[in-house]
Formats: structure tokens, C-alpha cells, sequence
């Protein structure tokens, strides 16, 4: 690391931090990032400043309250016309769990340009030097009066523990049941269920979603998973690409022919343990059917 | 002598987060503060009652990420308070182990940022490793290096298996030398004791009258642990004292933090020690009746307390907090008192202020 610096003899990239009202956590993990030599964005060529003016790079967090708007704004007009923004965590982009409070005046993009996005809540230090790193190609790019071009991926590093970090959400069409547990118990307000014509579809937005894992726990059918991948950083002309998408086909009752969401094998598996082909019948059986058939008459 | 007025921000201040400060200098020396809060007021009050009981487990423990885990703990203590739920005694050892990995986590940052405050980078840098031990355990159990997911309303949703057990018995192996090495170097290296010890007074009188609690009172020798005062959850069955100091001034603060992270450590083995097998939580989608309750723990910076009061739906009708920070700022003012400027930041941070918790 010494002898790049040496070396090329650059002056290192300035990063300027702007904290915009966060719960701090972003923060935390920024400090990281100036303190521990795993993490150090001395590795990138970069060094952090305290001087709005010096701005290479901005990099800012929390959901921008409207009590630090203007302060905000009055260091972000200070930085250098040629800067690159960062976004940093969810709550910039989309307010994150914070979203629809009288006392948030986000998203940040209706305020500033912003370039890219790095979401997590907070997300890991890798993740930030991920995000750091591709602000560096812009600069770069846009120095060389060119688009910048979109390294590939790295994914998970060779040497990442065992335990996986908490990244995106995956989505399971197949074992959803369309009973909307995971969008009641979201606190971020990042799944979304729309009614189409041959089915119901749920979108989950990661730049909404905190990574909490609530909608997984609570799903009955497994549905929601937790993946490892938290390489999300993306230029933020893509920040409504960032997507789970699945879409949960209807299926004609048995019974009377209606239009119903089938239940699920993996539900009738958390329900029964062994389900015999008599309760296998119910799955495709609309509610007033399958009253009909356990009850004798549908309920009123 | 002459009267100036200044402002100080987060710069001034070295703060991660925004806070700005008016002090009146008489001479070189601080007369009196005025602390301009509200940066990082983010409605919490509103929207815990615009959020079901579930969502507000998530929301809180984003109130503040570096106490993040007593947050949704002590709520759902309130919870299951009002519904009468007794949470499995296996879940009650995950909070702890939750609670102190956080606590370690917490006090280690406070003292890595007053180490940067008066420019010793080297201990900083120091610091801020040893605390990786327990950011990368974080991440490694519970998936996240702030925020750990660890809380349902009923117990916990996570568990660990004998392999976590034995890697979180070798982190705890891991923090204790270093640990015991910071303690010294906090209690007798002439350079920090040149900026650390009688500076940033506290009088334990003033200490009372101010309310204050956390690391803050107990350095002033006020003997107050909500673990010990009222016991909540495994800490009944826990064996540890309470850490105090007597001079109140910066260098006692720290001691008190890092005699804690250390006792911690030992909490932490006792838990792993101890976890009884069973169940992690009472019941996936209990009712929630009718009624209010207060619960309290104690948070990295002292007393938190949570009031709760519910109409029988998912959305709460009140919630509010205690939180510890907000009496430290007051103490500032006492600690600030003839200080010079040049030890504004160093005593600001050694309240471990959490301007997250503070505005809300
Ligand atoms: S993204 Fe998450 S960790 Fe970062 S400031 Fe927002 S709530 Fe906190
Ligand atoms: S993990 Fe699930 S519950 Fe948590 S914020 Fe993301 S979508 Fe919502």
C-alpha cells in the first residue's frame, strides 16, 4: 500500500461526509472506514477532509430531516462544482424505515443530484469501499470526458465467513400464499402486492428494504429469504431497477371454478406436517369450497 | 475579561453526528452552553404509533444504532409486559448475550473517538481494532455489524448453535488481554492522564441534581445499574458488580466504560456457560390486549426506559421513551464550566452522546 502511494505520488481523493439526521449507524460504519486497516479508504487513494471545499466525493447518510435541510444544503453548495455524491444506506434514497414522517423531507435526490447508491442499513464496510469505489470510476470517467463503464461484480470475497452478512431478499413465487404477513410486519414499507389479471405480484424494493429479515421470519411458507449478497451498490439511474419481483399465478377453485391463490405444499406442510390427498384437495379449493367441504356449508 | 459567543458544530465538536453547541467564552475559558438539539429529529413518536407492533420492533432498533439492541429489547419487554407473555428462559440469555455483545461494541466506540479527539490517532486506530473483534461476531451471528435483528415480541429469532457457542467463547478469549491492556493504559499513561484526569468534572451532587445515569453517574460514584437496581431478564441469574468511579471526570468515565466492556466479556461466558436448551420464543402471533406498561433496561449510556400503552390492535395508542443522553447534556454545562476551548470536544464525547437517541 506504501509503495503505491510512493509510487504514483497522487494526491489521494477527498471524501467529505454529510450526516443528514441518521440513527448514526451509517456513521459508525463510515468511522470504520478511517480507522481500520481491512477497511481503510487509504487501500482506494482516498483520505477523509473536514472541509466541505476540498470535496472529491460527498458522501452522505440519514433520511435528510426537515430541521437539517437547509444545513445540508448549505454544505452541500460549498462542495466543488465536479464532486460525485454517494448515497449511503437506504435512508437517503427512499427514508427507509423512516419513510412518511412529517419530520423527513427526503428522498435526497429531491433536493441534489446524486450518483450512487449504496444500500444496507447500515450497509457492511465492504459494501461502503464497494460504493466508494465505483464513485471513483465516474470521476474518472467524467475526467476523461467518458461513460463510465460498470465494473462486473465481485460478489461474495473468497475469504467472506461463514455466517453470511445479511443482504437482498429473495423471492419465491412458488411457496407464497398471498397472505401478506411480510408487508404487515415491514417496517420499511418495501413490499408491494398488486392484483393483476392472471395473478397477484409482489415487488420488494432494496432500496427501500433495511435487510431486517422480519418478513422471513414471520412468512409461514419460507417464501422470504435472506440471501449473502450485499454487493448493491448501483449508479443511481438505476435506483428503481433494484428489484424482487415475482408474480403468484391464480388458479381456478376445484370446487366452483373462481379465480384463487392455490395454497402452497409448503404451507400445507407447516400446517398438517403430513398432509394426506384429502387435505392436499383443499389447496385448490377456494374458502367457501373448502368450508362446504369441512363444514358441510360455507360460513356465514 | 472579555465575553465571546461561538458556535460549534459536528466538525468542532467530532461528532459523527449533527449537534450544534453556543458557547459564551469568558476570556479563553466556557461560561455557559447552549445546546441546539433537533438535527436528527426524525418523528419517532409519530411514527411508532403509525407503525403495527411488528414494524416498530424494526423502526426502533433504528432509533439509535449503537445502543440499537436495547431499543427493540426493552420494547418488547413492554409488549409482553402488557399481554403478560413470560418469554423461554433460553430466549432471556439471547437478549443478554445481544445486549453485552452491544454494550462492549458501544463503550469501545466512545473511547476510540475521545482517543481521536485529542489527536492520539495511534490509540484511535488501537481501539477501533479491538472493537472489530466484536463487529465481526456481530456480523457473524446475527448477520449485521450494527444492527442485530436479534428481538421478536415473545423472545428472540436467532439461536446458537454449539458452533456459534464456540466461536463466541474464542471472540470473548480474544477481547480480554486487550481489554485489560486498555484499562491501564486509560488509568496511567501520563499522556492520557494529562488530558483525561481532572478535566470535565462532574461533582456527584451535580451528578444527582442532573439526574444523569450510565457510565456518566457511575464515574461520579453513584452506584446505579438498572441489571443490578431491578433485575430484568437473565440478569438475576448473572454474577457481576457494579463498575463505579469516584472522581467523575473524564479518565473515571472511561475507566467505568472500559471496566464494563471487560465485565461484559465475563457476562457473556457466564450466558454461553449457563444457556439452558429450549424454545426461543413464547408464541409466534400472541394477542396483544388492551393496556400499558413500563419497562427499563440498561442501555450502553444508562437507564432506558420505554412507556407503552395499547388498545387491543396491532398499533400502539403512546409510545414513549426515557432515553439515558438526554440528561447528559445538562451535566455538560457543569462539565464545561471553566474548561478551555481546546477540551470542548474531548468532554463532549466523554458522555458518549447519542444526538439519535436525544432528538428522535
Ligand atoms: S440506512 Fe439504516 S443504518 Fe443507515 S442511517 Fe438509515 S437507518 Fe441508520
Ligand atoms: S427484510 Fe423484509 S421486513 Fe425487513 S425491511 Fe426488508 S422487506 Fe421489510
Amino acid at each position: 500500500m506504501h509503495m503505491q502511494v510512493e509510487e504514483t505520488a497522487v494526491e489521494p481523493v477527498r471524501l467529505f461526509r454529510i450526516n443528514t439526521g441518521s440513527c448514526n449507524g451509517c456513521d459508525v460504519e463510515l468511522a470504520v472506514t478511517s480507522a481500520v486497516t481491512e477497511f481503510d479508504v487509504e487501500q482506494l487513494g482516498c483520505r477523509y477532509t473536514e472541509s466541505a471545499r476540498e470535496a472529491d466525493v460527498v458522501l452522505i447518510t440519514g433520511p435528510l430531516t426537515v430541521r437539517a435541510r437547509d444545513e445540508v444544503l448549505r454544505l452541500y453548495a460549498a462542495t466543488p462544482r465536479d464532486k460525485v455524491t454517494v448515497a449511503i444506506g437506504v435512508c437517503p434514497v427512499s427514508g427507509g424505515v423512516f419513510r412518511d414522517s412529517y419530520a423527513v423531507d427526503g428522498p435526497l435526490e429531491r433536493h441534489l443530484p446524486v450518483d450512487v447508491n449504496v444500500p444496507g442499513c447500515p450497509p457492511r464496510p465492504q459494501a461502503l469501499l464497494a460504493g466508494i469505489s465505483e464513485a471513483l470510476a465516474i470521476r474518472e470517467a467524467r475526467r476523461a470526458g467518458v461513460e463510465p463503464s460498470r465494473k462486473p461484480k465481485q460478489g461474495k470475497r473468497p475469504n467472506a465467513d461463514n455466517f453470511p452478512a445479511r443482504g437482498r431478499l429473495s423471492f419465491d413465487a412458488g411457496a407464497c400464499v398471498d397472505c401478506r404477513m411480510c408487508r404487515h410486519v415491514c417496517a420499511a414499507g418495501a413490499i408491494r402486492f398488486q392484483e393483476g389479471e392472471d395473478g397477484v405480484r409482489l415487488t420488494l424494493w432494496h432500496n427501500s428494504c433495511v435487510f431486517c429479515g422480519l418478513c422471513c421470519h414471520y412468512c409461514p411458507t419460507g417464501a422470504l429469504s435472506v440471501t449473502g449478497d450485499w454487493r448493491l451498490d448501483h449508479p443511481a439511474s438505476d435506483t428503481f431497477r433494484q428489484v424482487e419481483r415475482g408474480e403468484i399465478p391464480y388458479a381456478p377453485c376445484s370446487g366452483c371454478g373462481e379465480s384463487i391463490v392455490p395454497a402452497a405444499p409448503q404451507l400445507l406442510h407447516a400446517a398438517f406436517r403430513r398432509p394426506n390427498p384429502e387435505i392436499e384437495k383443499l389447496a385448490t379449493l377456494c374458502p367457501a369450497c373448502r368450508q362446504v367441504m369441512s363444514i358441510g356449508a360455507p360460513r356465514r | 475579561m472579555t465575553t465571546k459567543i461561538i458556535e460549534l458544530g459536528p466538525h468542532q465538536l467530532a461528532l459523527e453526528e449533527p449537534m450544534y453547541f453556543r458557547v459564551r467564552l469568558e476570556g479563553d475559558r466556557v461560561a455557559d452552553l447552549d445546546v441546539m438539539p433537533g438535527q436528527v429529529h426524525r418523528g419517532m413518536e409519530h411514527l411508532v404509533m403509525r407503525r403495527n407492533l411488528y414494524q416498530n420492533i424494526t423502526l426502533l432498533e433504528r432509533l439509535c444504532s449503537l445502543c440499537s439492541n436495547s431499543h427493540p429489547s426493552t420494547f418488547c419487554t413492554a409488549v409482553e409486559e402488557v399481554a403478560g407473555i413470560v418469554i423461554p428462559p433460553r430466549a432471556e440469555y439471547l437478549r443478554a448475550v445481544a445486549d453485552e455483545i452491544k454494550r462492549i461494541a458501544s463503550h469501545l466506540f466512545c473511547c476510540a473517538v475521545q482517543a481521536n479527539a485529542i489527536g492520539e490517532i495511534p490509540l484511535f486506530r488501537r481501539v477501533m481494532e479491538i472493537r472489530e473483534i466484536m463487529q465481526r461476531a456481530k456480523e457473524a451471528i446475527y448477520g449485521n455489524r450494527m444492527d442485530l435483528a436479534a428481538n421478536v415480541i415473545g423472545g428472540v429469532r436467532y439461536d446458537l448453535t454449539p458452533e456459534a457457542v464456540a466461536y463466541l467463547y474464542q471472540a470473548m478469549e480474544d477481547m480480554k488481554k486487550p481489554l485489560d491492556e486498555l484499562y491501564l493504559q486509560f488509568a496511567n499513561n501520563p499522556a492520557l492522564m494529562a488530558r483525561m484526569a481532572w478535566v470535565g468534572v462532574l461533582p456527584r451532587e451535580a451528578a444527582v441534581e442532573c439526574a444523569v445515569v450510565g457510565p456518566v453517574a457511575r464515574a461520579c460514584g453513584i452506584d446505579y445499574d438498572v441489571r443490578k437496581k431491578s433485575p430484568y431478564g437473565a440478569y438475576d441469574r448473572l454474577d457481576f458488580e457494579v463498575a463505579t468511579q469516584t472522581a467523575g471526570d473524564v479518565r473515571a468515565r472511561n475507566l467505568v466504560r472500559l471496566a464494563e466492556a471487560r465485565q461484559s466479556v465475563s457476562l457473556i461466558e457466564q450466558c454461553l456457560a449457563q444457556l439452558p436448551a429450549g424454545p426461543l420464543c413464547a408464541d409466534t402471533l400472541p394477542e396483544i390486549p388492551a393496556g400499558e406498561a413500563i419497562a427499563k433496561s440498561e442501555a450502553p449510556r444508562g437507564e432506558l426506559m420505554y412507556y407503552l400503552r395499547t388498545d387491543g390492535s396491532d398499533f400502539p395508542v403512546r409510545l414513549k421513551w426515557r432515553v439515558p443522553s438526554y440528561m447528559n447534556w445538562d451535566a455538560l454545562k457543569v462539565m464545561l464550566k471553566g474548561e478551555p476551548v481546546a477540551n470542548i470536544p474531548l468532554i463532549v464525547n466523554s458522555i458518549d452522546p447519542c444526538i439519535a437517541c436525544t432528538d428522535r
